[in-house]
């Protein structure tokens, strides 16, 4: 009789390669790569950003009138003083969120109506239709400031003629500020559309068509499916008009109301311009311009906070 | 759950015909594949069913209800769409109770519906999940899920299995089969895979540039193909084509190719004639007598069984049997097929051809 035992097959046996090892120079070479690829932006940030930033913190310790050959007196914290107890930064505050408020229509919620509209129009009339939204970002801001100077003109401008009025629309506290963001608007409308309708065209059409077979009326679409895809696209357009609406209609002051009539429509970088340029109180400038960073960077990081809490992505 | 009838279905795309005049009744409760590869218009021809492209021409009947012009909200139809089309921002629950939030029905309602389907589907833990959190399976569950909620006239079913990894397909497949008999549900599954197609239909239409070459049961279009695609889309490897010609011979008619002599079982003289002849590679058995004279090019062993590469003639044939064939490349080997094994098809049109003796009183013959 023939006796025997039955053994495990023995399977491939995992054992350890020792990694390989690079000399120093080549562990060097590799590690500075990535340093290399980054300099020129990093550089560009530093001459054109970060220097600046630097240069104003420290001017707004000292006292200058921009002439190059006055000397710069150091004043410890007085310009931050100044500036805050006289009540002109909290105006150009309030004016700044007030030119905000009034860009938002124009900046998420016209454009999401007339991007859903246009999107019903199919073929070359859609493109005409966009091309037409898209127009006047393409007019220079002062150019179209010029002419809309002229159509709201007190004695003669269309705007009147058209709405029955016989307003000073730029030359009244009350209607200046809303005339600005109504131009502004107009200026960058187009622009926001474009934005919108990206963001559209990235919606995966399925997610539409699927919510119509499960019987979403295309009211119900809209609502339940496509806004809340879009939610980042908006939360990008909304975050873009809390920090930049005030500079968007910098130019369009700059020619139509100086800031006036009485400061009604200096915002915040039109103060700053002033307080520089104007009154040629560097410190002063630089101070409020220190502040309004700060201010921007809390805003924005509040708000980068708030769209990623709320917003959905599509994956 | 409802009857779909479709009658004289077009769609075209400026000058291409993605689907050409297709009439299909599925019946109640039946599992209906369409099934083709890809650009053969099936998809096209599930979302008209579903009232998400307008047809060309043709009409989309729901039970006796022409449902042609019929937005999707308002036709009876789920679907289950081949990307899942999970609504990313809802919760699984969010996504299962869709259908019946956009109905108005109530949240309780809503809640108990979608509770009871979340665990028939195991999927009662990942209520509160986003669509991201969840594997592709998950995903494929909560998809059907949606379309269990509400109970439609037909599901419509888009290639649901294709993103799953072939383990996870293979139970999946079976619990949709399941599903299917458990309702008694009629559904329209569009597929390219033949396995999915001869497993899970009650009937399968084979779809080619948007025609229907046939439809019948698995069995029917797997066993008696109506053409030369048919013959060769299903079945794997596919089905030997080989140019041949039909003689009359002493023994009756005969199917002739280089290197091949096959009787066809059919005591009768005919005009000789070209085909084509066609032959599944488990119908073709190694003999000593050849009634076809190959040599052996290559073996693939595929497990359970091996298939022999061999040429005869100018052609190539496959030949799939319970490994060991014991065959290796260079072997000279003779193989053979039974009459009803044959199948033969016009070279000119590629349709089946059926034998029919000039005696009326005799019924036809069919190969196979």
């Amino acid at each position: 009789m023939v006796t025997g035992t039955f053994e495990v097959v023995t399977r491939p046996v995992s054992r350890t390669v020792p990694a390989v090892r690079l000399s120093g120079w080549h562990r060097l070479r590799r590690g500075i790569v990535p340093y290399a690829y980054l300099a020129p932006a990093v550089a560009l940030l530093v001459v054109w950003t970060y220097q600046p930033l630097a240069q104003t913190a420290y001017l707004s310790f000292h006292s200058w009138n921009l002439v190059p050959t006055s000397p710069m007196a150091a004043v410890g914290t007085a310009n931050y003083e100044r500036l805050l107890t006289t009540g002109e930064l909290g105006e150009a505050v309030w004016h700044t969120v007030e030119v905000i408020a009034g860009m938002l229509p124009f900046t998420v919620a016209i454009p999401v109506v007339v991007a859903l509209l246009v999107r019903r129009i199919r073929g070359r009339a859609q493109a005409v239709y966009r091309a037409l939204v898209f127009a006047p970002m393409l007019v220079a801001p002062v150019a179209g400031a010029a002419v809309w100077q002229w159509l709201l003109d007190p004695s003669a401008g269309a705007v009147n003629r058209v709405l029955g009025t016989d307003l000073n629309w730029l030359n009244t506290t009350s209607t200046a500020q809303l005339s600005l963001i109504v131009i502004t608007g107009w200026h960058v409308v187009g622009f926001a559309v474009l934005v919108v309708w990206a963001g559209m065209t990235g919606i995966n059409p399925d997610y539409g068509d699927a919510a119509r077979v499960d019987g979403a009326t295309p009211g119900q679409v809209t609502r339940w499916v496509t806004l809340p895809l879009l939610s980042p696209t908006l939360a990008f357009l909304g975050l873009m008009t809390v920090l930049l609406s005030a500079q968007w209609t910098f130019p369009l002051i700059d020619t139509l109301t100086q800031g006036g009539p009485v400061g009604a429509t200096t915002n915040v970088y039109y103060l700053l311009w002033e307080l520089g340029f104007r009154s040629h109180d560097a410190g002063l400038a630089a101070a409020a311009g220190v502040l309004f960073f700060v201010g921007f960077i809390v805003v924005a990081a509040l708000l980068t906070r708030l769209a990623d809490r709320l917003t959905h992505h599509d994956d | 759950m409802s009857r779909v009838r479709l009658q004289g279905l077009t769609r075209r795309f400026g000058s291409v015909t993605a689907v050409d005049d297709v009439w299909l009744d599925v019946a109640d409760g039946e599992l209906l594949v369409l099934l083709g590869p890809s650009g053969c218009g099936k998809s096209t021809l599930l979302r008209m069913i579903a009232g998400l492209l307008p047809p060309t021409a043709g009409r989309v009947l729901l039970d006796d209800t022409d449902v042609t012009t019929v937005p999707p909200q308002r036709r009876d139809v789920a679907m289950v769409f081949q990307s899942y089309a999970l609504y990313p921002h809802l919760s699984v629950a969010g996504n299962i109770g869709f259908p019946l939030r956009a109905r108005r029905r109530s949240r309780a309602d809503i809640r108990r519906k979608v509770t009871e389907v979340a665990g028939a589907l195991d999927l009662s833990a990942l209520l509160d999940r986003k669509p991201r959190e969840l594997s592709g399976g998950q995903r494929q569950r909560v998809a059907l899920g949606r379309a269990l909620v509400r109970d439609p006239g037909a599901f419509l079913m888009d290639e649901p299995l294709s993103n799953l990894d072939a383990r996870l397909r293979a139970t999946t497949r079976a619990e949709i089969a399941e599903l299917h008999r458990a309702l008694g549900a009629t559904i329209v599954y569009v597929t390219h895979d033949q396995v999915e197609a001869m497993t899970m239909a009650t009937r399968v239409a084979v779809l080619d540039q948007g025609r229907v070459e046939q439809a019948g049961t698995p069995a029917e279009v797997y066993d008696e193909p109506a053409s030369v695609f048919v013959a060769t889309f299903l079945g794997a490897p596919a089905m030997n084509i080989v140019p041949a010609t039909v003689v009359a011979t002493d023994g009756g008619l005969t199917v002739r190719a280089t290197d091949l002599d096959l009787p066809l079982g059919i005591d009768a003289t005919t005009p000789g004639r070209d085909v084509l002849l066609g032959v599944r590679p488990e119908h073709l058995t190694l003999t000593g007598e050849p009634g076809i004279r190959a040599v052996v090019t290559a073996v693939e062993n595929l497990g359970g069984d091996e298939v022999a590469h061999c040429r005869a003639g100018t052609h190539t044939l496959a030949v799939r049997g319970p490994r060991p064939l014991r065959l290796a490349a260079g072997d000279r080997v003779g193989l053979t097929a039974r009459p009803e094994h044959l199948h033969l098809f016009d070279p000119g049109t590629g349709g089946r051809l059926v034998w029919r003796t000039a005696d009326i009183a005799t019924p036809e013959r069919n190969f196979a």
